[in-house]
């Protein structure tokens, strides 16, 4: 963020919150206001654009989810129901699926959706013209790959086809667990050819687009504001809502008094600064959600003295994880290991527990009793506020349970994220966002041949444990599979120190019903209705 | 007058060539680049997405590239806001910031320049005191504070205007108001200034000795001459307002393009940086222009060709 911008956010949030402690001794509940059948909500920012095949936010994400619904969809406790598809069949080991789509759904031009639109829209997804950064998701099918990187040309010989009308086939280069969840997700929903050809780079356009979800897009205001409608020919039925008005205020502390005022019905971590949060914790209003997303630190293992096993877990040993929660105010869940709650593989025994004691004997055992001769370190973090306020606190920590110090270098956030990719630092913070909830997404980023692994750490051992995990059909064998690879990484290497999960702090006006919570922060409204 | 017009146009093809010349090396010389993500992609989707983009070609090629497509009033493609050019998202947000920043000019000069006025006339008094102490403050206090205030006082408390958003006219009051209160501040303390000193002129104390009217003195002779200095900050003034205020969109949620002078950079939204940096550009040349034309209005006797 810039650090303009942050100055005057920071600013405008102490100076409301000011007024607010002023004036309220405590959180504001709501009695009237609501607007029969309008749900309002802030989505932050204007969406990057809403062609699902080439969006990767999550912004869009939030509009796309309830514009469109894909072969599968997500259930509010994250499992795969049947979308589009009404079954499907997993076959030759988990090497083929084959999806039956029903055949009573349509699109908003009255037009019936086949299995040629997911045909189409898979292999546009992955022609390499159309730039889609979401491409390597789909890697895992025969020639994906190929294709994507211009290696072949003839998008026929990619392993996705359109059987017949309603039956829709895919083809595993090897059998892949986690690959039912990558048909929930907004850019592997199907297009519609004709509509994106006529209108080119326009049919995203409310008077253009065409969907198959519960809702419309009505209208659309950029940099302000998207309307949604009912979609009355739904094939799950109309839903309960009649308007759903998404405004994009991008100032927490507006939004939030906006939500006060009630002109808005729910509003997320968008919204909430932390003062508010910590104002409203007690609102009947209020809801916290953990999330799949885990912060950790890094380690860059070619760089001394991290090439040393030893010392990174003295360093994880001397992180009070509890502490985070307290420092950083919004119910963050402290975890030790990498995998999280509530995924397949998570086991709390995992990652090193807080020890100074065994801490400073690991450090003693490396060749630096008590810290003594201890090279000087310096973490990389993101010039964010609460990033600050973590590293500096594990900066006290070091100092108090290992004796030894480490500088600190923040960095503007494309920077930092180039410096990361080019030239990881020793020691760095860094965050990851699951994007479908399975283990295979936090447990392959360490892997040797993953882009996003910034520690340099390249063992044959965890590629192997993860590669037979990803592959295994058996729940339980996979379960004790993350779970091996979850501590050979966290605690026998210990090449990153997991320290806490975010969580999604929210508040929600009494009108409001049905509206669920996710842990993997996708917002469906289709079962959301406003009951004055 | 046309030879002025005619000249300052013919003048501002070099200065806007040099402009997008070194904005265009700039954005390309900070580190990070508009694809780097939190997930880095592999080799061969930026591959991809470089080709699209025309971010695989060196850059000299891509210069002669972008000075081409400027030529014919194509400022590109955004690379963050997936398939929107620059130019339509400039022109969806453009009005939005002229019409705000239009209602905070003129209600800087409507409140500005009689206060300076009165305050220089009653030198001294209680009245320049109370004036001065307000445009003291107006400089002083950051329009986030007074925006703040003023969404506490009208939209939480008094329950009176909106809190933000830009549904009605009267969601335009409050952020005019909070653009508007430093300009006017300012031309305040400058008007001040300017009128003592046409003030103390020979020519006032003879017009008044004739017995014209201090009004009339004031408004038909000193306001007159006065006004040249505070023309001359109206042109870069008119610029900043209308193509709008990052902290006053951003705190009353309003899809102006202020936001984009910030948030493209953070982006690295090359086209969009070079994009906004032009239309500051041209912007500032018209109203200095314009205030050229002003001031041989205001003062005959400066001939400007």
């Amino acid at each position: 963020m810039n650090s303009k911008r942050k100055y005057f956010h920071r600013s405008l949030i102490a100076v409301l919150a000011l007024f607010a402690a002023f004036s309220l001794t405590s959180c504001n509940v709501a009695k009237h206001g609501a607007l029969p059948g309008t749900l309002r909500i802030n989505i932050g920012t204007e969406p990057p654009g809403l062609d699902w095949e080439i969006e990767t936010d999550s912004t869009s994400f939030d509009v796309v989810s309830n514009l469109m619904t894909g072969l599968t969809q997500y259930t509010p406790e994250l499992t795969c129901a049947p979308g589009c598809a009404k079954s499907w069949d997993v076959l030759d080991g988990g090497r083929r699926y084959v999806f039956h789509i029903r055949d009573d759904i349509y699109w908003t031009d009255g037009k019936k959706l086949t299995a040629k639109d997911f045909e189409y829209a898979w292999k546009r997804l992955l022609n390499p013209a159309s730039g889609a950064q979401y491409a390597y998701f789909l890697y895992p099918i025969v020639n994906a790959f190929e294709y994507n990187s211009k290696k072949i040309t003839d998008p026929n010989l990619v392993g996705i086809k359109a059987l017949d009308d309603y039956t829709f086939e895919v083809k595993l280069t090897k059998p892949a667990a986690y690959f039912i969840y990558l048909t929930a997700f907004c850019p592997c929903c199907p297009s519609r050819q004709d509509v994106i050809e006529k209108w080119g780079k326009r049919w995203t356009d409310p008077e253009h687009i065409v969907t198959n979800g519960p809702f419309m897009l009505k209208h659309w205001q950029h940099e302000y504001k998207i309307e949604l409608e009912a979609n009355p020919k739904y094939f799950e039925g109309r839903p309960k809502l009649d308007k759903i008005s998404m405004f994009m205020v991008p100032e927490q502390a507006t939004a939030f008094a906006l939500y006060e005022n009630d002109e808005l019905d729910f509003v997320d971590n968008r919204s909430f600064s932390t003062p508010d949060v910590e104002r409203c914790k007690d609102s009947p209003e209020f809801h916290n959600v953990p999330l799949l997303r885990n912060n950790y630190i890094g380690f860059n293992v070619t760089k001394p003295p991290f090439t040393d096993a030893r010392v990174r877990r003295a360093v994880s040993k001397a992180i009070d994880r509890n502490v985070f929660p307290l420092i950083l105010r919004r119910k963050e869940r402290p975890t030790s290991s990498w995998i999280p709650k509530p995924l397949v593989g998570y086991s709390p025994t995992t990652g090193e527990q807080f020890d100074p004691e065994g801490a400073r004997k690991l450090l003693a055992e490396a060749g630096f009793p008590d810290g003594k001769g201890f090279p000087p370190i310096t973490m990389l973090y993101p010039n964010r506020d609460d990033v600050k306020t973590v590293v500096e606190e594990l900066q006290d920590q070091m100092q108090k349970n290992l004796g030894i110090s480490i500088g600190l270098q923040n960095q503007e956030w494309k920077v930092y994220l180039q410096t990361l990719h080019r030239d990881p630092p020793p020691m760095f913070r860094a965050n990851w966002g699951a994007d479908y909830p399975d283990p295979e997404t936090f447990a392959n980023l360490f892997t040797s041949f993953n882009g996003n692994n910034t520690t340099e750490w390249k063992d044959k051992k965890y590629d192997a444990l993860v590669e037979q995990a990803g592959t295994e059909q058996n729940p339980e064998k996979r379960r004790k599979l993350y779970e091996e690879a979850d501590h050979y990484l966290c605690n026998d290497q210990c090449v990153i120190a997991p320290t806490y999960l975010a969580t999604q702090n929210a508040m929600v006006k009494p009108w409001v019903h049905g509206l669920k919570f996710n842990a993997l922060d996708i917002q469906f409204y289709k079962e959301v209705s406003i009951d004055p | 007058m046309l030879g002025l017009i005619i000249k300052r146009i013919l003048l501002a093809i070099p200065v806007l060539w040099i402009v997008a010349s070194i904005t265009f090396m700039l954005v390309r010389i900070v580190p990070g680049g508009p694809f780097e993500g939190d997930k880095a992609l592999p080799p061969e989707i930026v591959a991809n997405l470089k080709a699209k983009y025309h971010l695989d070609k060196p850059v000299h090629e891509q210069y002669l590239l972008y000075m081409e497509r400027l030529v014919h009033g194509d400022l590109g493609l955004s690379y963050k806001y997936i398939g929107r050019t620059v130019n339509d998202i400039l022109a969806d947000a453009f009005p939005v910031s002229l019409q705000l920043g239009g209602a905070g000019l003129l209600l800087a000069i409507c409140i500005g320049v009689p206060l300076g006025t009165i305050a220089a006339v009653r030198r001294g008094s209680g009245a320049d005191f109370a004036a001065m102490f307000l445009s003291t403050a107006g400089i002083s206090v950051p329009s986030f504070v007074i925006g703040a205030l003023l969404i506490f006082t009208f939209g939480i408390w008094l329950k009176i205007l909106p809190v933000a958003l830009w549904e009605s006219p009267r969601h335009m009051i409050l952020p005019a108001l909070t653009l508007a209160v430093s300009p006017a501040a300012y031309l305040a303390r400058l008007t001040r200034a300017s009128v003592l000193e046409i003030l103390e002129k020979d020519w006032v104390r003879t017009a008044r000795s004739k017995g014209l009217s201090t009004d009339k003195t004031v408004v038909k002779h000193v306001l007159r001459n006065a006004l040249v200095p505070i023309a001359t900050v109206l042109g870069p003034l008119t610029a900043i307002l209308v193509t709008g205020s990052f902290v006053v969109e951003f705190m009353y949620a309003i899809p102006g393009m202020g936001r984009f002078f910030i948030t493209a950079v953070g982006n690295r939204d090359y086209d969009l940086i070079m994009g906004t940096t032009l239309v500051f550009a041209v912007l500032l040349i018209v109203s200095n222009t314009i205030v050229d034309i002003v001031y041989v209005i205001l003062d005959p006797r400066m001939q400007v060709t």
